[in-house]
């Protein structure tokens, strides 16, 4: 039980405090899912363009502190001194515009992040990453 | 006494009588494949006229652990077992164990074991084909230390050369065939300090040696590279370079022909003539992965039949350069898959080219940190868990194998990586999840590592060398690696 969960259930809404939880349990998938091979989107991705999933993967070391960003990636992102001289994002990541200033989870802990699904390229007028997938109003959890 | 048992020793031999006819086990077949094995020995002859055609394979981070995994997956991938499964390098008649070591490294990168097989002596981790009294970065001192490479020589001879990676070709095993370096990473011209005059970077250098007539064919990754930042490939990615030059035009201008995808590679023209093909932004896809480029057996076949066409005969350096990158991820599936597509590739050159003029030499540049656990019964996984062994039997019993902590653990595993059951948001603890079979054999799973690190280390320890051709007998033994090169100058001179 997590500390949300806790302070829900003694307000009085456990039913929240429990839901949460299992929404998460229930229709989870793993990142690679929303890619074909050829890393076109696949069939999962189109048709929930736009509504809340539950993706399973791995944050990835955050660009920058205090921010609400970060990106997840299939695999833990392991970064070779001698295959990169700088971090070298794989084809199929998803961008997270979480909530909330972020708290970092290890890049190699699997977590599972939940928010709303956009497809389509988009740059970020800040930090100028350039995504062709997003979860947006995200939250997240260890997996 | 010593004589007459010689003597009838040989007599027994040469009669063909088995030793065996005492033994109770002679007709078990172990006793009778070794007996056939024996004979074929004996009867073995090396050849010793000059090779016309060299071709060198390197699978770049696949030791003589990391190549058992590759032989137990495709055993296991063929339904078998996976430990009596024969690789095509493995049939190869010759043997040698390599000392992998550098000039100033007990463990390598990949930058000097590249050197070394191309130019013969050994030299500093980080640097390509200049020698080891010049340090890493050093362009100002570095003119006269340059060292010559096996590809300079072979052309020199009128023979055609080709390097094919599925790495990037400005990475440093393809980069040792053509390229001299203070540094691995100026793979383009950002990299270059503003004030080094005495090379340009490596992917200029490509271009310049095709230009020259030294490298007539290239393939693998790497295009970015090759194009300024504000041109757009045919993949939608721009390029590294700032230079202004785009250097894929400047090759096409020189009448190379150019590829970046599977369409265009199927329309080459395989006559001999300058080929450069870019198929990836970055390195080329893992096997598991790949999708809209050719395979390294693909390319293999393209080069062969290209350069075949040289009545002087051709060098040809072919590398499958991921092998190493799977297991700095700690990902053994994308290890294994890319080891099997080296066998492939293998498979088919042997097939194309004849024993009595081509010396084919299969080698890894160095291993890595990974290691195996036991006892496991056979079949066990090689990327799942270590089932225990029958003792009434021959396949494992199905029951995993658990350590002290009673959880199950798998076949193989790493010293150090991403894959460390020590996690940075626990203050460095951590203990073993509990692992199914199913978790541990999904193509995504990073087996457990003990270090914690960003990425897993290469290590020192020894790889094989297996060659079969014109002098392939002149590997044997424990050799330095810079000794691979002397076999390939030698079986091209020979008289």
């Amino acid at each position: 039980m997590n500390r949300r969960q806790f302070v829900l259930g003694a307000l009085g809404c456990p039913a929240i405090a429990t839901a949460s939880v299992l929404a998460f349990a229930d229709d989870t998938t793993k990142l690679r899912d929303l890619y074909n091979k050829d890393l076109s989107f696949s069939d999962y991705a189109l048709e929930r363009e736009g509504q809340r999933v539950s993706i399973s993967g791995f944050m990835a070391p955050p660009l920058k502190a205090e921010t609400k960003f970060f990106v997840l990636t299939n695999r833990p992102l392991a970064v070779c001194p001698f295959c990169e001289t700088e971090a070298e994002w794989p084809d199929d990541i998803l961008a997270i515009y979480s909530k909330r200033i972020i708290e970092v989870i290890s890049f190699n802990t699997r977590i599972v992040s939940r928010g709303r699904l956009e497809l389509g390229t988009y740059t970020d007028p800040e930090t100028r990453f350039v995504s062709r997938v997003r979860l947006v109003d995200a939250v997240y959890e260890r997996a | 006494m010593k004589n007459l048992l010689i003597a009838s020793l040989a007599l027994a031999l040469s009669t063909g009588v088995a030793l065996a006819q005492e033994l109770p086990q002679k007709d078990s077949k172990w006793f009778t494949d070794a007996q056939a094995k024996i004979q074929e020995m004996v009867a073995r002859q090396p050849i010793t006229k000059r090779a016309k055609n060299v071709i060198l394979f390197t699978a770049d981070g696949n030791g003589v652990g990391t190549n058992y995994a590759v032989r137990l997956f495709s055993g296991q991938q063929a339904g078998l077992l996976g430990s009596e499964y024969v690789q095509p390098q493995e049939t190869f008649p010759n043997l040698a164990l390599v000392k992998t070591y550098t000039t100033n490294g007990q463990t390598p990168d990949s930058a000097p074991t590249a050197s070394a097989m191309n130019t013969g002596v050994k030299s500093k981790n980080t640097m390509i084909n200049v020698d080891e009294t010049i340090a890493v970065n050093d362009c100002a001192n570095m003119a006269g230390h340059e060292l010559k490479t096996f590809a300079e020589l072979a052309s020199e001879a009128g023979k055609s050369v080709g390097v094919i990676s599925t790495a990037r070709l400005t990475h440093a095993t393809p980069a040792g065939v053509y390229a001299k370096t203070v540094n691995r990473n100026w793979e383009d011209n950002t990299g270059l300090p503003e004030d080094c005059t005495n090379q340009t970077d490596i992917a200029s250098q490509l271009i310049n040696q095709m230009k020259a007539g030294v490298i007539d064919i290239a393939m693998g990754g790497g295009r970015r590279h090759f194009i300024p930042t504000d041109f757009t490939d045919g993949e939608g990615k721009t390029g590294k370079r700032t230079d202004g030059h785009n250097l894929v035009e400047e090759a096409q201008a020189a009448g190379v022909q150019f590829a970046w995808g599977d369409e265009d590679f199927a329309k080459l023209k395989l006559d001999g003539s300058p080929v450069l093909g870019l198929f990836e932004s970055s390195h080329m896809k893992y096997e598991y992965d790949r999708a809209g480029e050719p395979s390294l057996a693909e390319m293999t076949e393209a080069t062969i039949k290209a350069l075949q066409n040289n009545e002087n005969g051709y060098y040809i350096s072919i590398e499958a350069g991921r092998v190493d990158h799977a297991n700095h991820d700690g990902n053994l599936h994308r290890v294994l898959t890319d080891g099997k597509a080296f066998a492939d590739a293998i498979a088919l050159a042997d097939e194309l080219t004849d024993d009595e003029d081509t010396l084919i030499i299969v080698t890894a540049d160095h291993e890595h940190a990974i290691a195996f656990n036991g006892y496991c019964g056979r079949g066990s996984p090689i990327t799942g868990l270590c089932y225990d062994i029958d003792d009434a039997g021959v396949k494992h019993t199905n029951e995993p194998k658990k350590g002290k902590d009673g959880k199950a653990y798998t076949v193989a595993g790493y010293l150090n990586g991403a894959g460390s059951v020590l996690k940075e948001d626990q203050q460095w603890t951590g203990s073993r999840p509990e692992l199914t079979n199913e978790q541990a054999m999904d193509p995504d799973y990073l087996q457990q590592a003990l270090i914690p690190m960003s990425s897993e280390t290469h290590s020192g320890e020894d790889v094989a060398v297996m060659a079969k051709g014109p002098w392939a007998h002149l590997f044997d033994g424990v050799i330095e690696q810079n000794y691979i090169f002397h076999v390939m100058n030698y079986a091209v001179n020979a008289k």
